[in-house]
């Protein structure tokens, strides 16, 4: 896969742009390196690898946006693509709603490189292998008969994405990604339950060192154990805490979203026309910060060449910010944020969100559940989605434990919650000086899939639906 | 495009072919893969962008004792195809051996599916993709002048070849149209949103007019959503809700799932997993239709296939691993990777979607969400997207923060209609069904 020389080219085309006098172009070269074992029920019969690259380019033309793309390296090709993207910018000329203006950002000349102790691409495979085989091993020990299906699985990536435009800045930044993953599938009699743990960090193989089987697979393996004789969760409305990795779910796809300016702009979010106002109770504080070192949705600079950064959304509930690009920065009048990204270069770049957290505060989990005489805590964050328009949410948690008389009473499975967020949040009661930041995954938008991470504190809500069946 | 296109595909798949088999693959296949598109999406009323992209990529699968090597790249340059043909048997190599592998589909004559392709799809241009997008922006608008229009539309083609080291070699083309448009009305606190959307292979099934404004339209309806009463109700699933509830199905019936111990479907084959109201069949050999296509992902032929009859599940979804591991019959659902269901089409019954809402005095009608049980527990749990209650047999309010919930076979168990009418997409027919005895959780 070609990567030398591809700056030097970049620079030519946007020589060709500015020549032609574009208004602004943006040509980013990408490239994604993969690898991947899977081992299910003891084989490791399924390896992989993938790499792709190619070039992406932007244009504004009488304030229009066009974009086109093409895997090829060759210069000619990317002056086709440049040719393209100029044609589908006379095409959004048809009706814009007003000439797009782009803030003012540094010009940055940089070269990031990926933080590692040590190289995954230097790993033999026989050793990443064994160390699968060894979570595998731990848990399916420790589930014994009950066990019913396990899968684990190793990946490492590697992304580097090179940013030319017109106004003068060069960045490439380089990023290699690390992640385990665990789900077993636990069985009795008719009933089966799905456990799942994964991990994963921007680093090299020592993140796979530092993990010992006894946090990771075996933890998935007695949730799964612990789920078979669970009751299903009851339905209706109760006092509820979130789990940090609940409220991690929460933040992303209840305020992270609604947070992109683009939504807002878009009239798609229920946070427009609120910035400055109480849209959250004073215990919640939130915020996206792309800074985290190593975190697994962290980002030197992002798909405008925009320094990531650390972002107040929410401070004391009081709404003090959105999440932005070039675009919606000017049309908002505010900074930059550096939250513009695109994924690979087969997209633009559109908003989105990094590390979305909710601060932690001072209250122990035990002061959280003393006063709830019926509630439920709400864990093991799956999935989750949002209709950004509407503020309603779902999360399914998989699991829960009951709360009866101050006290956490027997757990529950199969529990998912929906919500109106701006009730949610108003609602909280408050959080906990315990503190999580370990949702590693990826976040889909507008078709671009991205890593993103979320977390915070365990989170007291006064009731939320619950979609259980009992 | 030509026919010469085609044949650079086929080229490209036999040279990572060859490569992986002389890295020691004993049985391989290489799919490649070119297309192009384009888009013009919209935010608030206006273009936000458009754009063209274009993609070429090759991915190998090799095999060893069983072991499965993949290797994919972009690009399908000779190069290119060497390297992810000689990568895929590296991988192989190291993978463990599989002993229920045992071996790749072989060729057959493969069915003629018609209109797949359309090369006035694949000529349309950026501008009349836009002009379908300010239509509909105005269409939106006319029937609420406070609405704010999101969405996009696209078009496109895409060319492949699948060729393997047991002789299959078959290429196609195909090409697809789509478009969907968001519609969000505030007035003060109330908002009220809804989507409509269309997709076809060929251009003369492709109708995005009006869409904007059935959008805006329902949009309005959705205005004061309310919540409602808790407890156990009978739920009418309308077209866009029904198909989570019998995909789901689908899903769990997969024999990659079942055989990995990790579906609620185990053991259910030749049982009843529906009521008698329920009969599936998947059909890829549908023309035009979106699932349609002559053959699968390891190039077996596509052919008709009855899934459930009458409530009783008549066979899993194999691919040819999975059939050969069972020893039954391949049904032909490989994805390369995964297992899925082509076109699935329901029976219809012989009520109208009117009357079977006219016969619930009270319950729920659910517009959109995604019913989808677990694949392993079965479990049910979904969000109401988008729905209405249902009371003396007509539709009251919107509904806001509602949740559905059941077991899936009990809910399978308890459908008591699925409806004669039904919105007719290509290659899908997504009729409503109701069933009862669904507990329903509500913010009220």
């Amino acid at each position: 896969m070609k990567e030398a020389g591809m700056g030097p080219q970049l620079e030519r085309l946007r020589d060709e742009a500015l020549r032609r006098r574009l208004e602004f172009a943006e040509a980013r070269f990408a490239t994604a390196r993969s690898s991947g074992i899977m081992l299910q029920d003891g084989r490791a019969d399924r390896m992989g690898a993938g790499e792709r690259a190619g070039m992406g380019v932007r244009v504004l033309v009488n304030g229009a946006w066009g974009f086109a793309t093409t895997e090829s390296t060759e210069f000619r090709d990317w002056l086709s693509c440049l040719d393209a993207a100029v044609d589908m910018a006379k095409v959004s000329g048809m009706r814009i709603a007003e000439p797009v203006v782009l803030a003012e950002a540094p010009v940055v000349v940089d070269e990031v490189k990926a933080c590692f102790e040590v190289d995954p691409t230097t790993v033999p495979l026989e050793r990443k292998l064994a160390a699968v085989r060894g979570y595998e091993e731990a848990s399916a020990c420790r589930a014994g008969e009950r066990v019913a299906n396990v899968i684990t699985g190793y990946s490492d990536g590697r992304q580097l994405e090179m940013v030319c435009n017109t106004r003068g800045t060069l960045v490439s930044s380089e990023s290699v990604r690390v992640m385990i993953w665990h789900t077993i599938t636990a069985r009795d009699g008719s009933i089966r339950q799905r456990a799942r743990e994964h991990r994963g960090r921007q680093g090299g193989w020592e993140l796979v060192e530092a993990v010992p089987a006894a946090d990771f697979s075996v933890k998935a393996a007695e949730r799964a154990l612990s789920l078979l004789s669970a009751p299903p969760a009851p339905a209706g409305k109760f006092p509820a805490i979130f789990h940090p990795s609940i409220a991690g779910l929460l933040v992303h796809e209840a305020i992270g979203h609604n947070a992109e300016a683009d939504l807002v702009l878009a009239g798609q979010s229920i946070l427009e026309g609120k910035l400055g106002t109480k849209v959250a109770a004073e215990c919640i504080s939130i915020i996206d910060d792309s800074t985290i070192p190593g975190s697994w949705g962290s980002y030197a600079y992002d798909s405008e060449g925009v320094p990531g950064q650390k972002r107040v959304l929410v401070e004391k509930g009081v709404l003090k910010g959105f999440l932005h690009s070039l675009e919606t920065a000017a049309r908002m009048g505010v900074p930059p944020g550096g939250s513009a990204r695109a994924d690979g270069f087969m997209h633009r770049p559109i908003v989105r969100m990094s590390n979305t957290l909710i601060q932690p505060g001072q209250a122990s989990l035990q002061e959280l559940i003393r006063d709830i005489d019926l509630g439920i805590v709400l864990r093991g964050g799956q999935w989750g989605y949002v209709w950004c328009e509407k503020g309603q949410y779902t999360c399914h948690a998989g699991e829960g434990v009951m709360i009866r008389g101050g006290q956490l009473a027997e757990q529950v499975r199969d529990v998912s919650i929906s919500g109106m967020t701006l009730d949610t949040l108003a609602n909280a009661l408050g959080v906990s000086r315990d503190f999580e930041l370990e949702m590693p995954g990826t976040c889909g938008k507008g078709g671009q899939s991205m890593p993103v991470n979320g977390g915070g504190p365990y989170v007291k809500v006064t009731e939320i639906v619950v979609g259980g069946q009992a | 495009m030509s026919g010469e296109q085609l044949e650079d595909l086929l080229k490209a798949a036999e040279i990572a072919c060859e490569a992986a088999m002389r890295a020691g693959a004993e049985f391989a296949d290489a799919m490649a893969d070119l297309g192009q598109g384009r888009s013009v999406s919209m935010e608030r009323n206006a273009i936000k962008s458009s754009d063209a992209r274009r993609w070429a990529a090759i991915s190998v699968r090799a095999f060893v004792a069983g072991g499965t090597g993949w290797a994919s790249a972009s690009g399908i340059s000779q190069e290119t195809a060497m390297r992810a043909g000689q990568q895929a048997a590296k991988l192989a190599r190291a993978a463990e051996p599989d002993p229920d592998f045992v071996d790749l589909v072989t060729p057959a004559a493969y069915p003629e599916v018609e209109g797949l392709y359309d090369e006035r799809v694949a000529q349309i241009t950026g501008a009349q993709i836009a002009s379908w997008v300010t239509h509909n922006i105005d269409g939106a608008l006319a029937v609420a002048p406070e609405a704010m229009v999101s969405g996009g539309a696209n078009a496109g083609w895409r060319q492949w070849a699948l060729l393997s080291s047991t002789g299959v070699r078959v290429a196609r083309r195909s090409s697809s149209v789509s478009m969907s448009v968001s519609v969000v009305i505030r007035r003060n606190d109330n908002v009220g949103s809804f989507y409509e959307w269309d997709t076809a292979r060929v251009l003369s099934q492709f109708q995005p007019e009006g869409l904007g404004g059935r959008a805006a339209e329902e949009a309005l309806r959705y205005l004061d959503s309310r919540t409602m009463k808790s407890g156990t109700f009978p739920v009418v699933f309308g077209p866009l809700a029904s198909g989570g509830l019998l995909g789901g199905l689908c899903g769990a019936a997969s024999a990659e799932e079942v055989q990995r111990n990790r579906s609620f479907l185990i053991g259910k084959k030749g049982e009843r997993v529906a009521s008698e109201q329920v009969t599936l069949v998947d059909d890829p050999l549908i023309p035009g239709g979106m699932g349609s296509g002559i053959c699968d992902g390891d190039g077996f032929p596509h052919r008709r296939v009855s899934l459930v009859e009458r409530g009783v599940l008549n066979t899993y979804l194999h691919s040819h691993y999975t059939a050969k591991k069972a020893g039954e019959e391949n049904t032909g659902h490989s994805t390369r990777g995964g297992i899925a269901p082509t076109n699935v089409i329901p029976a219809l019954g012989t009520k109208t979607a009117a009357q079977i809402i006219a016969e619930v005095d009270d319950g729920l009608y659910v517009t959109l969400g995604r019913p989808a049980p677990d694949t392993a527990s079965g479990q049910v749990s979904a969000l109401v997207d988008a729905g209405f209650r249902i009371e003396k047999g007509r539709l009251t309010h919107a509904l806001k923060n509602t949740m559905v919930a059941g077991h899936g076979l009990e809910l399978l168990s308890n459908i008591d209609a699925v409806s004669s009418d039904y919105r007719a997409e290509p290659g899908m027919v997504l009729p409503t069904i109701r069933v009862q005895g669904v507990k329903v959780a509500s913010g009220a």
